[in-house]
């Protein structure tokens, strides 16, 4: 029986996984992050560049700017950013100087915990993201094991893959990242031991998302097989296509004779803070899902799943979902089983769309080939995992976009982003203009500070306040209830609004 | 206390709007609350919003509020983690501090030692001339006329440290010290004004002000017999009378190595050595007067090697461009919300970080001061009436919406209250019913914003001075800014309330009200419903501290 810490990911992969990242504002995390910060957490997996990206498009607040908030507010907690080490917001490679301002931005602004996460799991671009983030002053750097069912991807492949992170003087820790949710305990019992082995002492957590109904038990497994800390999201941000929920496992490993000791009336407070969020924004939570054997096949993270069905519905396409599916089986085992996670869901599910609308106006699949998949295929991104399907090889790199890409030019030095974008913005700023369409930037600066206080439960008598506000016509409104009444007139006709 | 602890439960130690002012942050940062209450308060506001209340006595606050022991037993009994002692009450009690180190409680307020460096108005006096801060001039003198030998001493260090400043310590000198020169040599040299005061006294009985060499001889008779009669110590006690005294005072903030401050505040508008009025910064501060006022409040924090929120207030002789050390307030302060509007800082916060064994999480450069914040206090007080108390029940209570909290300074309207519809005001306790808060762009910004945001507030049942407060605020030298603290017993004088009973007792009375003379001593009741006289602490008043004294 062990001591467990958790690592909670509601704030990063929580909202990603469930809302698309879209779900939590500034206001909304500046609220909560002191008692985030109390829980007792070993860490939280905070933020990335998607999650910077969609602070600034969807709710034009700094994300820099909510970087330091969250740091004054969890002075103690370890805050963990997540990474590829190749881009920054945009799909674009970036020039390994613009990773490294990246890096130092983000510690100097409070993050301390870095996840080196290479999709292809090449590991000469995971050491060297590692060399990168541990340059810029960050103080863990943990290196992702990323699981993933297929021909290749067996324990001896993730043995290897510690083995080498074991002698990586800039890793000081791994996680197993179950993107899709999709390791079994039966599996973990030797896939745990072997990386463990492998991993020379250095510590091993567990990210296993709960989308099949499978975590809870396979983190119960791993703690016994001496897997200390394992990741889990709080209340509406944990289970379904996010991970495990963390009173659920704490009582579980309770149960099992584990310690775990975190605050558990903060806990409770957590979750219902985000309970209430995801009812007064309306917000789907998460609910524990339950075992689906098509899954395996698609091996799609939650928030892929999320991001595709709205991009579906979006497209009128609801209704196609299952066959979006097969294509994506597809497409991802022609493409050499890329792993499902960030960049490559979106690459698979782009190519899969395309074909999915081709195909459905009677053309062909591969008619239509995104950027994203010719850069992959001419290896911008490192080596594949196993070889791309020679045809579909040839239809990719046969296109006269491909010859324009490779003839891209190198992708730009600082120096050369500071003479585009000028001299007087702070290196934040240049970041995100370098990673952003510079309008978006421009609308995030002019919204000026973001609002740092959040009460879900006013929402819905603001709202109708609002609306009342919209509607000149209605000039009185009582609320009347046993032990309270609620009376508002228009000032207009008395000489102010008046509240009793 | 040495190393880090995290805060999980907190016993609150106070009461009315302190108490849930306080327990508005610990429960914004997820610490649970336990409330101390006597047995006239467990239907209070700040109750029903703590997690739990545990009773420590009876009404009176000698009972319950002021018992070391009952509020020691408590944080035992809640098994809280820490005790905040919120303002007045034991917030400045060395014993209440150690006892709570003794059981294992982190006490949310500076150490023991400094506690007792503090209290104690003459070894603040010391300390503060130690670390350089000018210090009225001034000394004992008998009714003999003799001045008290370890003046020169004083002085000389004084000087040294502070060029120009001459010193004197007010010290409780035995008979047998009684010798030096005479009155009026000593007054000579303080300059004239000086105001005679009984050095056994305190609260304002005994003070005379002699403005020329004429006068003195009498006037130290006469205080010296006062003296003698009242407090049976026949000594007096000169000090230079500041004509023109503001009362300016700078937030401290430290963690036992590094101290910065948070700017200065002006109270000046005072009735009775009780505040009134607050406003963030000082107006019209000369800069380079404002640079040393705040250099000499750090200067003195870091010789105390302060740990905790503090404030070192300051009289200010606008006249001169001087200044003069008063005390050292050794906990959050009544009127710490304003600072909190121009600096985006919770106050509160920051001490219990301090509390959690951190070091300081701000440097002095990331204070940054926007802006101007003035707060008015409502007392349940009838200034008709010359500011009689006016407990009883509150049949109705409106406050305009508060958008300005502490720690987010985005808003403009805050209202510190713990009063709602249905409270009781108990005459017990301290007549504070609530503070309003504007903050603006500038000082008209936040005066208009004021003016209105009070203009809002319906409190009816008892008597408040709501209507004296926006009479001062439509009042065009108030509005010009830099009033001294003889302003408001001027103000009075000329009847704002058109009832006759503008002046509030003889002009001497309000002159006394200049925040020089601030003794902690008791006999000044004002604003208070007198809870003294059932205290057997040494007299400290449930207000701010103020011990019927120009603090707080």
């Amino acid at each position: 029986m062990a001591d467990i810490r958790l690592v909670d990911v509601s704030l990063r992969d929580g909202n990603q996984s469930l809302w698309g990242a879209a779900g939590l504002r500034t206001a909304h995390i500046a609220t909560i992050a002191p008692l985030l910060g109390r829980v007792g957490f070993r860490a939280l997996d905070y933020s990335s560049s998607t999650a910077m990206g969609m602070s600034v498009r969807r709710h034009r607040e700094d994300p820099w700017a909510l970087l330091r908030i969250s740091r004054a507010a969890m002075p103690d907690t370890p805050l963990q950013f997540i990474g590829t080490g190749f881009r920054f917001i945009s799909w674009e490679r970036a020039h390994p100087e613009v990773i490294e301002l990246v890096y130092r931005q983000l510690v100097d602004n409070g993050m301390d915990r870095f996840v080196v996460l290479d999709p292809s799991h090449d590991m000469d671009a995971a050491r060297a993201t590692a060399r990168i983030a541990k340059k810029a002053g960050g103080r863990e750097v943990i290196g992702a094991l990323t699981y993933t069912i297929s021909a290749v991807h067996d324990d001896a492949f993730y043995a290897g893959i510690a083995a080498q992170y074991a002698a990586c003087a800039d890793i000081d820790r791994a996680y197993i990242k179950d993107p899709a949710g999709i390791l079994t305990p039966e599996r973990a019992r030797t896939l745990i031991p072997a990386v463990q082995a492998a991993l020379g002492g250095k510590p091993l957590e567990l990210h296993s998302h709960a989308t099949l109904g499978l975590s809870q038990l396979t983190c119960l497994t791993a703690a016994a097989l001496g897997v200390h800390v394992l990741q889990v999201g709080c209340g509406a941000l944990g289970d379904g296509s996010s991970l495990p929920d963390a009173e659920r496992l704490v009582a579980n490993l309770r149960a099992s004779g584990h310690t775990v000791d975190v605050d558990d009336r903060l806990l409770t407070a957590v979750a219902r803070y985000f309970d209430r969020l995801a009812v007064a924004e309306g917000l789907p939570p998460g609910t524990p899902g339950s075992y689906d054997a098509a899954f395996m096949d698609h091996q799609l993270a939650g928030g892929t799943m999320s991001t595709t069905r709205r991009q579906l519905a979006e497209l009128g396409l609801a209704d196609r979902f299952g066959a979006l599916l097969a294509q994506i089986a597809q497409v991802r085992a022609e493409l050499g089983y890329p792993i499902m996670v960030t960049p490559y869901p979106q690459m698979v599910i782009g190519q899969a769309l395309a074909n999915l609308l081709s195909v459905t106006a009677g053309g062909g699949r591969y008619d239509n080939v995104p950027d994203q998949v010719i850069r992959y295929a001419q290896g911008t991104f490192g080596k594949p995992t196993a070889p791309i399907d020679p045809q579909v090889l040839d239809k990719v790199l046969g296109r006269p976009r491909a010859d324009e890409l490779a003839a891209e030019p190198p992708p730009l030095t600082v120096a050369e982003l500071r003479q585009r974008f000028g001299g007087r913005i702070s290196d934040e700023e240049l970041l995100l203009r370098f990673g952003m369409p510079g309008a978006e930037v421009d609308a995030m600066v002019a919204a000026g500070p973001a609002v740092t206080h959040y009460n879900p439960d006013t929402v819905p008598v603001l709202r109708l306040l609002r609306s009342l506000a919209s509607r000149p016509a209605a000039r009185e409104l009582t609320v009347d209830k046993p032990g309270f009444r609620l009376s508002l007139r228009s000032s207009m006709s008395t000489e102010g609004g008046d509240v009793s | 206390m040495s190393g880090r602890r995290v805060l999980r439960r907190v016993l609150v130690a106070n009461r009315g709007e302190i108490a849930v002012r306080v327990i508005r942050t610990f429960r914004r940062l997820g610490i649970e609350t336990v409330l101390t209450v006597s047995e006239a308060d467990a239907a209070s506001l700040a109750a029903r919003l703590a997690d739990r209340v545990i009773g420590v006595g009876a009404a009176p606050a000698a009972a319950s509020y002021l018992n070391v022991d009952a509020v020691a037993g408590a944080a035992v009994a809640a098994r809280a983690d820490a005790v905040h002692p919120g303002y007045g009450f034991l917030s400045e009690n060395a014993r209440l501090a150690r006892a709570c180190a003794a059981a294992g409680v982190v006490f949310i307020g500076p150490d023991p030692e400094t506690l007792e460096a503090t209290g104690d108005k003459l070894a603040a006096r010391e300390h503060a001339v130690a670390a350089g801060l000018p210090v009225l001039p001034g000394g004992h003198v008998t009714a003999a006329g003799r001045s008290d030998a370890d003046i020169a001493a004083m002085e000389s260090r004084a000087q040294q440290a502070s060029p120009g400043l001459a010193g004197g310590p007010a010290k409780q000198a035995g008979a047998d010290q009684v010798t030096g020169e005479d009155a009026a040599g000593l007054a000579e040299r303080i300059g004239y004004p000086v105001l005679v005061k009984a050095a056994g006294g305190g609260g304002g009985r005994g003070l005379r002000v002699v403005r020329d060499p004429a006068g003195l001889e009498h006037a130290v008779a006469v205080a010296s017999a006062e003296a003698a009669a009242a407090f049976g110590d026949p000594r007096v006690y000169l000090e230079r009378y500041v004509e023109r005294g503001r009362h300016v005072e700078v937030q401290l903030l430290g963690d036992g190595d590094s101290v910065i401050h948070l700017g200065d505040r002006d109270c000046s508008v005072q009735r009775r050595y009780q505040k009134l009025i607050e406003e963030a910064p000082a107006p019209g501060l000369d800069a380079g007067l404002r640079d040393r006022l705040r250099a000499a409040a750090v200067a003195l924090g870091r010789h105390l090697r302060y740990r905790g929120a503090g404030t070192v207030e300051f009289l200010v002789d606008a006249e001169r461009g001087e200044f003069y050390f008063l005390e050292v307030n050794a906990r959050i302060q009544v009127e710490h919300p304003v600072t909190e509007a121009i600096t985006g800082i919770d106050i509160v916060a920051e001490q219990i970080a301090i509390a959690e064994g951190r070091a300081l999480r701000l440097t002095q450069d990331d204070v940054a001061f926007a802006g101007h914040a003035i707060e008015v206090r409502v007392n349940a007080e009838d200034p008709r009436r010359d500011f009689l108390p006016s407990p009883g029940m509150v049949t109705r209570a409106v406050f305009p919406a508060t958008t300005l909290t502490a720690g987010n300074a985005a808003g403009r309207v805050r209202v510190d209250t713990h009063i709602q519809a249905g409270a009781a005001v108990s005459p017990l306790y301290d007549s504070l019913l609530a503070k309003v808060i504007a903050h603006g762009a500038d000082r008209d910004d936040a005066l208009n914003e004021l003016r209105d945001a009070l203009g809002r507030c319906r409190i009816e049942g008892v008597t408040t001075n709501v209507g004296l407060q926006r009479a001062v605020l439509a009042d065009g030298e108030f509005a010009a800014g830099g009033v001294d603290t003889g302003y408001l017993g001027r103000f009075l004088a000329r009847d704002p309330l058109g009832d006759g009973q503008g002046a509030a007792g003889p002009a001497g009375d309000m002159r006394a009200g200049d925040g020089q003379s601030a003794g902690r001593g008791a006999g000044q009741a004002a604003g208070s419903f007198g809870a003294r006289g059932e205290s057997a602490e040494p007299v400290r008043d449930d207000r701010d501290g103020d011990a019927g004294a120009a603090r707080g």
